[in-house]
């Protein structure tokens, strides 16, 4: 039997591959929206995981040191290591910075961590840890610094020794890190009027400050036990791994991702009704046809199952296309943007069930057609 | 004696009721026999391709009594479950323009009412082939209509119409649209069709000058259908 969808479509082939890379492009869309998601998740978990401490002891009754600011005393650190079960204590600061590259300002985020030992919180990718704790700094490959490269920060100059790649805070800013002594006294950059006024007011404020310590424990150690106890004598908010994961992916970014999905959901009608506009316009185009083929004798299924196929066709060809779309073009967006298969083959359903409801409009047309309208001019 | 292909009693159609309505078809008697060419003459307005849609169960009488191949169709109501089927495997049409599918080559618009019957791709292609042939546009089976004249457009069209070897053809004007030689040429094909294998076929026309070469002439006048005498060719 004569395939009526596939010998239209390939007779007004350039029409209809046109038509579908338009509609592909709008799924591509959607594709990346939801890879934007998936990024956004991702990226608020490089940092914590570079770092991967079993704990991390913030400001009492704070969600920091990533969602909400924490501000604890540097020296907490020795009261810290006492703890049974405790191996290693890392004071850590994080700052928004805004840098310059050559003339274009750029945003960084800036993390601060006892330079020169063991202690890396960071995957690099070329050059070398910080191996003495002055004017050097780690930079991500996003800031397109280069190794050897020299950058102002506050007063000082800093050499880059090492870069990353991909490491990014959960806002999508590009990583650097420095000493921590450096990073506080970047904290507390104050101009001289401001230290004169407060040495006037009777002190200036402690430069030894942290936002968080990342602790790691020794082995057959009970977190929760570490974390109860911690909390008990030094009245401070210990999260374990677990729980700061979900305050980054729940907290931090749920209102993005709520955002997100609204713009999916509006995307996604915006599609439904495209697909339904075409295919609506492409029965009209056919009337004459479609009356024809009822007039000889074709049955409403031939007719339905045309119709049907084309706008089928049509979902699976642009879906492709948004694909090798939304693929070619991720890595050219500023923010991450993450595509797994599972999305593609969920937003693949959602395609072939919008295509299967579009084309209920144009059978719905179809199957009103008169069949007397092919007799006469 | 022969039993009619179309036998219509009665037959009439009116659209529209009450004070709106309007009588197309006011009464409608005749017999149409296997080998004949009938030309249903009128002028514009006359209820021409009401009859013939009627005919082809296209649309449904207001009333009357209609007859296909000695079965009865319309009777008040149809008579048969599917008028599509029977369209599909009983009847021929031929359109005023030829009203080919432009997205089916020539060979697939002769076999597509043959595959929708059932009949294999093989068996469709090599009745295809032989009609064409002997329509004189053979050489052109994988062409598209866009790349035909409006003769060799309208061989085709015919060829169609026969690809389901019906007993009844109904042409609404299949001449209007080509020069005089070619609609010479088609109306012959046409009565020699009929003659050489037993097809009625009904024709609606307003070219008086191919009226010669019909059997019998239909004329419908103010929604009434009489049957003229014929020129001796």
């Amino acid at each position: 039997m004569i395939n009526l969808a596939q010998r239209d479509i390939v007779h007004s082939l350039g029409k209809f591959v046109t038509t579908a890379f338009g509609v592909g492009m709008l799924i591509g869309v959607v594709l990346i929206m939801i890879g934007v998601y998936r990024g956004m998740a991702h990226d608020a978990m490089i940092v914590p995981n570079d770092i991967a401490p079993d704990l991390w002891v913030v400001q009492k009754d704070t969600l920091g040191p990533f969602a909400e600011n924490s501000r604890l005393h540097e020296d907490l650190k020795y009261a810290l290591r006492g703890f049974t079960g405790v191996q290693e204590v890392y004071p850590l600061t994080f700052q928004s910075l805004q840098i310059l590259q050559g003339i274009k300002p750029i945003r960084v985020y800036a993390m601060g961590y006892e330079a020169g030992g063991a202690f890396t919180p960071y995957r690099l990718s070329e050059g070398r840890a910080i191996a003495i704790p002055h004017r050097e700094i780690i930079v991500d490959t996003k800031t397109k610094f280069n190794l050897g490269d020299r950058l102002h920060l506050g007063r000082n100059t800093y050499t880059v020794v090492g870069r990353t790649h991909k490491a990014v805070s959960s806002g999508g800013d590009p990583m650097i890190y420095l000493d921590l002594d450096e990073a506080q006294e970047l904290q507390f950059l104050f101009s001289n009027e401001q230290i004169r006024n407060d040495r006037v007011r009777g002190g200036s404020p402690s430069t030894a400050t942290v936002n968080t310590f990342a602790l790691r424990l020794e082995e057959g150690y009970a977190t929760w036990n570490v974390a109860k106890e911690i909390g008990r004598w030094k009245h401070q908010q210990v999260y374990t791994a677990q729980e700061q994961e979900e305050i980054l992916t729940k907290n931090l970014i749920e209102r993005s991702a709520k955002q997100i999905g609204m713009f999916t959901v509006i995307l996604l009608i915006v599609s439904s009704v495209i697909i339904s506009l075409i295919i609506y316009t492409m029965t009209i185009g056919k009337m004459k046809e479609i009356a024809i083929l009822k007039l000889i004798g074709a049955s409403n299924f031939t007719i339905t199952k045309m119709i049907g196929q084309q706008s089928l066709l049509l979902g699976v060809l642009a879906f492709i296309g948004g694909n090798l779309f939304a693929h070619a073009s991720a890595d050219y967006f500023p923010k991450t943007i993450i595509l797994i298969p599972t999305d593609a083959m969920k937003l693949f359903v959602v395609v072939v069930v919008v295509s299967i409801l579009a084309s209920l409009s144009g059978i719905r047309t179809a199957l009103r057609i008169d069949p007397a309208s092919a007799i006469g001019g | 004696m022969r039993d009619p292909v179309i036998k219509l009693e009665g037959i009439h159609k009116t659209y529209g009721s009450g004070e709106s309505a309007v009588s197309a078809i006011k009464e409608a008697s005749c017999e149409i026999y296997s080998g004949e060419t009938v030309a249903l003459l009128g002028p514009s307005g006359s209820g021409k391709t009401t009859l013939i849609t009627m005919i082809g169960c296209i649309i449904e009488p207001s009333g009357g009594k209609l007859h296909l191949n000695g079965q009865l169709i319309y009777e008040g109501t149809w008579q048969v479950k599917d008028t599509r089927k029977l369209r599909r495997e009983r009847i021929g049409f031929i359109f005023q323009s030829h009203n080919l599918i432009p997205f089916l080559n020539v060979r697939e618009n002769v076999t597509l009412v043959p595959q929708m019957n059932g009949v294999s791709t093989a068996e469709a292609n090599a009745q295809a082939q032989s009609l064409l042939e002997y329509l004189g546009v053979g050489d052109k089976m994988e062409k598209f209509p866009s790349e035909l004249s409006g003769g060799q457009s309208q061989r085709v069209a015919i060829a169609r119409s026969l690809a389901n070897n019906p007993k009844i053809i109904l042409a609404d004007e299949p001449t209007a649209a080509l020069d005089a030689e070619r609609a010479l040429s088609v109306m012959q094909l046409l009565r020699s069709l009929a003659h050489e294998q037993e097809v009625a076929i009904v024709v609606v026309t307003h070219d008086e000058r191919m009226l010669p070469l019909f059997d019998r002439i239909l004329r419908v006048e103010d929604g009434y259908v009489r049957e003229e005498k014929p020129a001796i060719i």
